[in-house]
């Protein structure tokens, strides 16, 4: 046993697979330690807010936490932030249209492009060849350009709570900052929104945990049946082998997604909880591993310490536990993690059809992706929705592959270098 | 058997022949771009047919004969507009006039009107139209016989329609039947005839009859249809063309549509340029040219992007334990938080209910102005009144009283489970926001999505209970059409519906209240514009008072949004036509009127 850790200690796949798996893991248990927002709370009023620190604007305008900064360039970036080239080309565009002669327009001056603009847009003239969207944009632009170029600060007032006139309780000049950390609300969003408004990493971390588990129970499921099945057609043989061999060839030929979809529908939404999902799963992908062990078993029973065992009077039951198993528990394991990759995989593949587990009870990482496309995340360009899941599920299953060829390398002697 | 050298160069040249030629032989379907006009969110699956008598042609473009038809192919004696509530004459010559008694409604066919055979549109085309639905109890049949006496041929040009009478002697719904000129397809006699020739008399096999001769009146006609696509082409004698109707030819000469295998396929073809007008919902909508910078506008520049016309509605089931009580119901309904709804679920493509406050009326200023705002406006909520609904519940001696974080009716604990369809993505994501509600104000809400076959069956099925699980659910109520917002207060309110052993209509919560009944019974023949107000009024003080049921939030009778790569001058918010042309992708009711303003962006 020591001997072969020590092998696997020294098998770099199984090493690195081990390593990424394990840190997987570990984001699950400890980051809710430190994070314990519920993982489904809408927290955004709209849809896909893009990754980033969200700093609350009301608390932001306490006077009492403003800084002056003096920074040279922040006048250029704010003009440039809403007037920008592009902008600038597309208003001379306009003002050409507009029989405004070509050399009044300089559109490098900001000052002087901006009150030609304002002196000669007017949103109700047709422009030939301009669409609506165009003037939409137009219209957009010119609401934009209000105020760009004000020196003086903004004034902020609040309405009298008996008189309702508006009464100025401080200016925010252009110079001001605030220090994040002094303003008392803020959250940071480090995948942004998804399109039910909720906390994309938050419910990515606990979506991986239910993945996870899901992927444990399909495949000690899968894995115990099949290991069973195998264990006794293999040892027993005779009608009992020829009756396993039939259901199992019978399982093979129908493809066990197809089967899990119509399994799926059938047991209906209702029932359709992440646990019953991976029981499901479970139940229809026994059959490679019951083949295998099968196969390996076959080449088991003849050997003399099984003969042996059985002259000695031990039970089927003790044989097989006893004096089969273990040496093919290196081959169990390996399965094992395959099938909780594929189990994975299998409930990642459901939800994306709409046929996983039901949506309000826990998050997975299936149903995260179903949403994100059903609300478009992928032609609308919002990554955050949906490519961390599929970067953690493509993790997961990479690092259950590497782990189990580094264990192939260490138990498998024909491998062995 | 062995392939000699011989034989296989010859079949060699026969597949490169076949593979040469096929192209010459199939129907060419390449469009010109810029002739033609390309729709998405309409047709899913191939056409079936082009029988307008059938209500399964799957044919969406051309046949569909709603309060807003389709007039493409087939036209209507006049053309409803959702946007000023007036309906316009098309194949109508003028505008219907009741008797004094509004018991008979008449009007004339235009003289200028022709089928595509080249022979007039007559009055006795009209008339026989209603006869066939009769006789075959279409479905257009069966949903106005009881109003519809008989629609009769006075002369060449002249229709009258005969209402059904009541007891009293007066037209049981006049609203009813002056819809059905603005809602149903003129159909040609002679080929009427022909088609029951060959049904021989058998309703299902005239209903089932594919009409690939049919005869029409419309501008457009079949061009092309296979399970890709449908095209229809110009019909360049089209009588509209003639200067009593629109006195020229609607501009595109090909409208087309390819069948999109879901809306994400069709949403890719719209950024792309590959489609006009667009009826889907495309989620963050103005993303499109906000982020990408697409040339892709909606009929309002900014959220909600449409105009509202259809109210999605949570009904509760008043049998199920404590919704019978009306506080529980208030509670519930003023706790929801409509904003983070109209926002995710719809992505803003909502009016939000500070804007357009709840009552039975959808958003158009036509249905707002038939109420009055001030007498309800303390009895409209906008939402996440967490605090109120706590009183409320408090008040009504709904209290926690075992300690379990959950409030009890008379010792049982408050628990419901709210649904709607599976799939439905923007109902699954506002029922989400509804049940979340519960938690805040003590009362379990749990939510469940069953498939659409199970939930319509169950739903549907108002002579009997509704199971477990119901308690609050999800359903539609009407649009914008000639009878709104009459037919829509009915539907939500009206008794009539309770024990309907299929009920396709409303009120599936089981609501009954005589004094509603008795309003909307008499609205249909009311005329008196100021009684109508009072009328309208106390129903919307009814409904907001005792709550059957709520709306969620506002949703347009068609999303239309258009890219102007190719075509521009579409309908939209100020575009200076009159009347307006409504946001209804240029083929519905008098939406057809943008298809002849519309222009080339590179002509």
């Amino acid at each position: 046993m020591r001997h072969m850790l020590r092998q696997l200690l020294q098998s770099g796949r199984f090493l690195i697979g081990f390593g990424i798996f394990a840190s997987i893991l570990l984001t699950v248990l400890i980051y809710p330690l430190f994070i314990n927002d519920p993982p489904l709370e809408i927290v955004s009023r709209g849809t896909f807010l893009a990754p980033g620190i969200y700093v609350n604007v009301y608390d932001s305008m306490n006077f009492s936490t403003h800084y002056t900064l003096i920074l040279d360039d922040a006048v250029a970036q704010r003009v440039g932030a809403r007037l920008n080239d592009e902008d600038r080309l597309a208003m001379q565009e306009w003002l050409l249209a507009a029989g405004v002669l070509e050399g009044e327009i300089n559109i490098e001056d900001t000052a002087a492009l901006i009150e030609l603009w304002n002196s000669n847009f007017d949103p109700s003239v047709r422009v030939p060849g301009m669409t609506n969207a165009d003037r939409n944009y137009y219209i957009r632009l010119t609401d934009s350009l209000e105020g760009l170029l004000a020196t003086e600060g903004a004034i902020v007032a609040v309405p009298n709570q008996t008189t309702g006139v508006l009464e100025e309780t401080g200016v925010i000049n252009q110079s001001d900052y605030v220090n994040i950390g002094e303003v008392p609300n803020f959250r940071v969003l480090p995948l942004g929104t998804d399109n039910f408004g909720r906390d994309v990493l938050t419910e990515l971390v606990s979506a991986t945990g239910t993945s996870l588990t899901i992927g444990f129970v399909a495949g000690a499921v899968a894995t115990a049946i099949g290991l069973l099945l195998g264990l006794v057609s293999g040892y027993v043989g005779g009608f009992v082998d020829d009756i396993i061999v039939f259901i199992t060839n019978l399982f093979t030929v129908i493809p066990s997604f197809v089967l899990l979809i119509l399994i799926s529908f059938s047991i209906g939404q209702e029932q359709r909880g992440a646990f019953t999902i991976a029981v499901v799963i479970g139940l229809t992908s026994w059959v490679w591993t019951a083949r295998a062990v099968r196969a390996q078993v076959i080449s088991l029973r003849n050997r003399d310490h099984v003969n042996l065992s059985k002259l000695s009077g031990h039970s089927i039951a003790y044989i097989l536990a006893m004096d089969i198993l273990p040496y093919i528990a290196s081959y169990v394991v390996m399965a094992l993690i395959l099938q909780i990759s594929s189990g994975i995989l299998a409930e990642a593949g459901l939800s994306i059809l709409g046929l996983g587990p039901r949506t309000t009870e826990v998050p997975t990482l299936g149903l995260m992706m179903n949403w994100s496309m059903i609300y478009q995340a992928h032609i609308l360009g919002k990554w955050w929705a949906y490519f961390p899941v599929i970067l953690v599920i493509a993790l997961i299953s990479f690092s259950m592959n590497l782990m189990n060829t580094g264990l192939d390398r260490v138990f498998n002697p024909t491998l062995r270098g | 058997m062995k392939l000699n050298r011989f034989t296989f160069l010859v079949l060699l040249l026969i597949a490169i022949l076949a593979l040469a030629v096929s192209p010459l032989i199939a129907q060419d379907t390449t469009l010109p771009r810029n002739e033609t006009l390309y729709f998405n969110g309409q047709q899913w699956g191939a056409v079936v047919g082009w029988n307008p008598y059938s209500s399964s042609n799957n044919n969406a473009l051309a046949i569909s004969q709603q309060d807003n038809a389709r007039v493409i192919m087939f036209e209507t004696p006049y053309l409803y507009n959702m946007l000023d509530g007036q309906v316009y004459p098309l194949l109508a010559d003028g505008p219907y006039s009741w008797n004094d008694a509004r018991t008979e409604l008449t009007f004339h066919i235009k003289p200028a009107a022709h089928w595509s055979d080249g022979t007039p549109v007559t009055a006795e085309d009209v008339a026989y139209t209603w006869a066939t639905h009769i006789t075959y109890s279409t479905p257009t049949g069966t949903g106005n016989i009881d109003y519809i006496e008989n629609i009769v041929a006075i002369d060449e040009s002249t229709v009258t329609i005969y209402a059904k009478l009541n007891d009293a002697g007066a037209a049981v719904n006049p609203l009813i039947v002056q819809a059905y000129v603005s809602t149903n397809y003129v159909i040609q006699k002679a080929w009427t005839q022909t088609l029951e020739e060959r049904a021989g008399g058998d309703a299902t096999a005239l209903l089932a009859d594919t009409a690939e001769d049919v005869v029409w009146s419309g501008p457009y006609h079949r061009y092309f249809a296979d399970d890709s696509k449908v095209i229809y082409v110009r019909d360049d004698s089209y009588w509209g063309q003639d200067a009593s109707m629109w006195g020229r030819l609607p501009v595109p000469r090909y409208l087309a549509h390819n069948i999109f295998q879901d809306n994400a396929a069709g949403t890719t073809a719209l950024q792309a340029g590959e489609v006009d007008v667009s009826q889907q919902f495309n989620s963050n909508v103005q993303d499109l040219w906000l982020v990408q910078g697409l040339p892709i506008s909606t009929y309002l520049p900014e959220a909600p992007y449409g105009i509202g016309a259809s109210l999605p509605t949570a009904f509760y089931n008043l049998e199920s334990y404590g919704l019978d009580n009306v506080a529980v119901r208030r509670a519930i309904a003023i706790a929801v938080d409509y904003p983070t709804i109209i926002a995710n679920a719809m992505t803003n493509q909502s009016a939000t209910f500070e804007q357009v406050p709840r009552s039975l009326m959808n958003p158009t200023a036509g249905e707002q102005a038939l109420y009055d705002h001030a007498a309800v406006a303390d009895l409209q909520w906008v939402g996440n009144d967490i605090e109120g609904a706590n009183a409320l519940l408090d008040e009504a001696g709904i209290v926690d009283t075992d300690g379990d974080g959950w409030r009890e009716l008379d010792g049982v604990k408050l628990s419901y489970v709210a649904t709607c369809p599976n799939g439905w993505s923007d109902w699954q994501a506002a029922i989400e926001v509804v049940a979340a509600a519960g938690a805040e104000i003590g009362i379990e809400i749990t939510s469940n999505f069953p498939e659409w076959s199970v939930y319509q069956t169950v739903v549907t099925a108002s002579d009997a209970p509704l199971p477990e699980g119901y308690d609050i659910f999800m359903m539609w109520s009407d649009g914008a059409g000639p009878t709104q917002p009459w037919s829509r207060i009915r539907k939500l309110l009206s008794s009539e519906f309770v024990d309907m052993a299929s009920n396709w209509n409303g009120n599936w919560g089981g609501y009954s209240n005589p004094e509603a009944d008795a309003l909307i019974q008499a609205i249909p023949t009311e005329t008196d514009p100021a009684r109508l107000t009072e009328m309208y009024t106390e129903l919307v003080r009814i409904y907001l008072t005792d709550i059957p049921s709520f709306t969620l939030m506002y949703r347009p009778q068609s999303f239309h949004t258009v890219n102007e790569s190719v075509w521009t001058n579409f309908p939209f918010d100020g575009d200076g036509t009159n009347p307006p042309v409504p946001p209804l992708d240029l083929t519905d009711g008098w939406g057809i009127a943008g298809l002849y303003n519309l222009e080339l962006v590179n002509p």
